[in-house]
C-alpha cells in the first residue's frame, strides 16, 4: 500500500465524502492531563496518566489486561467520569460539558469494539444507517452517506446480507463503517483484531491504516504484539494504570 | 422535529413487531391487568349500587293526627319538599293506609281481619325518603311534634340505622381498598412486563448511547412502544369486556334489575379507566425502564 501524505488532495476519503479535511498536528483531538480513576470499589484504574493525541496520529495503546486501556476509553466517549485531571475531546471538557452535550462528544468519537456490537436482526446496511438515524440526520442523508462509508470498507456487495452471514473480518468492518458514517475526529478501537484470525486481522489493520490516511486520528488498544511491531507506529504502554512508555516508531516491548 | 416524530414512530413500529414475541407478551399481562382491574371496578360498582338500594331503603315515617286538616298536611308536606335533605314526600291518607295494610294481608294469605273493625284505626302518615340516611336524625328532629302540631309521633328507626350505615361505609371502603390493591399489583406487573421488554434490547439502546444518539431519541421510540402495547392491551380488553358484557349482565339480570344500577355510565367509566391505564402504564412503563440506561 503506498503511503499519501496527507496534504496530497484529493484523498480517497475527501473523494468519498466530499469532505476536505487536512489534519492539523498541532491541534490535539484528545488530551488527559494527569488523570486519576479510582471506580468505587476503591480500584485504582489510572493514575497521573497525560497523553496527547494530535490530529491524524496513529496510536497504538498496549498493556496487560486490566492496565488501564479500556478505561482510558470509557472516559474519552464520557462512560465514565475521571476522578482527579482534564479529559479534552477535540476541544471539549468532557467534564464540564454536561449530559445534554454528551451526545454531540459522542459523534466526534468513532468507536469499534472487540465483539463489533452489531444489530443482529438488521442488515449491515441498516446496521450502519441506525448510527445516522437514532442521531436524527434526515433520511434523504442517510442513504448516501451509507452507500460512501459501505464503498469504503468495501462491503458494497454485502449490504442486503444479516451479520450472521458474514465472516468476522466482515462484520468488524460493518463495525468500522458505523463508527465513520458520523465522520469523526478519532476512531477508538478497543481490541478490534481480538476475535479475528491474523490473516483477517491484518486486513482491519489495512483499512484502519487507510481511514487514517484519510485525516482520521486512529487510537486503538491492542494485544497483538506482531502488529504493533511490525507498523512502527507511536506506542503508549500501560502498566497499573500508569504510561510506562510513550514512543513513536516503535515496538510492542521495549527495545532497549 | 417532523424527522424526530417520524423516527421515533417508525421506530416503535419496527420495535414491536421485531421483538414480536416479547410485543406480544407483553401485551397479553396488558389484556389480562386490564380485564381484572375492568372487573373489579365493575364490581365496585354494583357493590356502590347495592349499597345505595339498601340506603334507600330507609325512610322517616310520620304519623299524623285525626284531626289534621288537608291544608296542614299540605302546608307540611311543602315544608318537608324543601329541605335539602329529602328526595320525596309521600302523603298516604288513612283510607289508603288501610287498603295498603289489607293488601298486605292479603299477599301474605291471611284472613282480612279488617271486615272486623267499625272505624279505620290507622293513622294517616307522611313517608319521607333522604338523600343519605346519615340525616335522618335532622328530618326527624324537624317532625317531632313539638314543632309540628299535627304530627303525633315520627317512628323511631335510629339505632337501626346506624347499624345499617355502620355496616355500608366499612363495605364502601373495604371496596376502594380492594380497587386501589388491584391498581396497585396492575401497576407493577404490567411496569415490569414492560421492563423485560426494554431489558432484552439493552444493546440496541447501548448501541444507540455510543454512536452519540440524543437522550430524546432513545427514549421516545419506546415510550411509543410502551404507548402501541397499552393501546392495543387496552382495544383488546375492551373488545373482550364488549362481546362478554351482554350475556353476562343476561345472567345476573334478575339481580341486577333491582339496582338502580346504570349500566350504560358504568361502561363509558369502565371503557375510559381501561384505555387510560393501558396507555398511561405503557407510557410510564417504557419511559422508567429506558430511564435506568440513561442516567450515567
Amino acid at each position: 500500500m503506498t503511503v499519501a501524505p496527507p496534504s496530497t488532495p484529493p484523498s480517497l476519503f475527501d473523494r468519498l465524502t466530499g469532505r476536505r479535511h487536512v489534519p492539523r498536528p498541532e491541534h490535539p483531538v484528545v488530551v488527559l492531563h494527569d488523570v486519576t480513576m479510582r471506580y468505587p470499589n476503591g480500584k485504582e484504574a489510572l493514575k497521573d496518566v497525560d497523553l496527547v493525541v494530535p490530529e491524524g496520529d496513529f496510536v497504538f495503546l498496549v498493556g496487560p489486561s486490566g492496565a488501564g486501556k479500556s478505561t482510558i476509553m470509557k472516559l474519552l466517549i464520557r462512560d465514565e467520569l475521571a476522578t482527579r485531571g482534564v479529559v479534552i475531546v477535540d476541544g471539549d471538557d468532557v467534564a464540564r460539558i454536561g449530559r445534554r452535550a454528551v451526545p454531540r462528544v459522542r459523534r466526534k468519537i468513532g468507536i469499534v469494539f472487540q465483539d463489533f456490537k452489531l444489530l443482529p436482526r438488521k442488515t449491515v446496511w441498516e446496521n450502519v444507517a441506525f448510527a445516522l438515524e437514532v442521531t436524527g440526520t434526515p433520511r434523504h442523508r442517510i442513504r448516501p452517506a451509507v452507500d460512501r462509508v459501505l464503498a469504503l470498507v468495501g462491503l458494497t456487495a454485502q449490504a442486503p446480507q444479516y451479520p450472521a452471514q458474514l465472516s468476522g473480518g466482515e462484520q468488524q468492518r460493518t463495525a468500522i463503517a458505523r463508527a465513520l458514517v458520523h465522520d469523526p475526529r478519532i476512531i477508538i478501537a478497543d481490541e478490534p483484531t481480538g476475535n479475528l484470525d491474523p490473516v483477517i486481522s491484518w486486513e482491519i489493520i489495512q483499512l484502519l491504516l487507510r481511514i487514517n490516511e484519510l485525516g482520521v486520528t486512529i487510537l486503538m488498544a491492542t494485544h497483538d504484539a506482531e502488529v504493533v511491531t511490525a507498523l512502527r507506529k507511536r506506542v503508549v504502554a500501560l502498566e497499573d494504570g500508569r504510561v510506562i512508555r510513550d514512543e513513536t516508531g516503535a515496538g510492542y516491548h521495549r527495545e532497549d | 422535529m417532523v424527522t424526530f416524530v417520524a423516527f421515533s414512530l417508525r421506530r416503535a413500529w419496527q420495535g414491536f413487531w421485531r421483538n414480536a414475541l416479547m410485543s406480544l407478551a407483553a401485551t397479553l399481562t396488558m389484556v389480562l391487568m386490564l380485564l381484572l382491574l375492568a372487573g373489579f371496578f365493575v364490581l365496585q360498582n354494583v357493590l356502590l349500587a347495592s349499597l345505595g338500594f339498601v340506603e334507600q331503603k330507609v325512610e322517616v315515617v310520620a304519623y299524623l293526627q285525626h284531626n289534621a286538616t288537608q291544608s296542614q298536611t299540605d302546608e307540611l308536606v311543602g315544608r318537608l319538599e324543601a329541605m335539602p335533605e329529602v328526595t320525596s314526600v309521600e302523603y298516604v291518607s288513612r283510607d289508603e293506609a288501610l287498603r295498603r295494610f289489607k293488601e298486605a294481608q292479603a299477599a301474605q294469605g291471611r284472613e282480612d281481619l279488617t271486615q272486623y273493625l267499625e272505624a279505620n284505626p290507622l293513622y294517616a302518615s307522611v313517608n319521607v325518603k333522604l338523600r343519605s340516611p346519615a340525616e335522618l336524625r335532622t328530618v326527624t328532629d324537624a317532625l317531632q311534634p313539638q314543632r309540628e302540631p299535627i304530627v303525633r309521633n315520627v317512628l323511631n328507626i335510629q339505632a337501626l340505622v346506624e347499624r345499617v350505615l355502620t355496616v355500608t361505609n366499612f363495605v364502601r371502603t373495604a371496596g376502594v381498598a380492594m380497587v386501589a390493591i388491584v391498581g396497585v399489583i396492575v401497576l407493577f406487573i404490567i411496569v415490569n412486563t414492560i421492563r423485560l421488554a426494554v431489558v432484552a434490547r439493552a444493546e440496541e439502546i447501548e448501541i444507540m448511547r455510543l454512536v452519540g444518539a440524543s437522550d430524546a431519541f432513545i427514549r421516545w421510540p419506546f415510550v411509543f412502544e410502551g404507548a402501541l402495547v397499552g393501546l392495543l392491551g387496552a382495544l383488546i380488553a375492551l373488545g373482550l369486556l364488549a362481546v362478554s358484557a351482554d350475556p353476562l349482565s343476561k345472567a345476573m339480570v334478575g339481580f341486577f334489575s333491582v339496582l338502580p344500577l346504570q349500566l350504560g355510565s358504568v361502561a363509558r367509566d369502565t371503557a375510559v379507566i381501561v384505555l387510560a391505564t393501558g396507555l398511561g402504564l405503557g407510557v410510564l412503563g417504557s419511559w422508567l425502564s429506558v430511564r435506568t440506561y440513561l442516567i450515567r
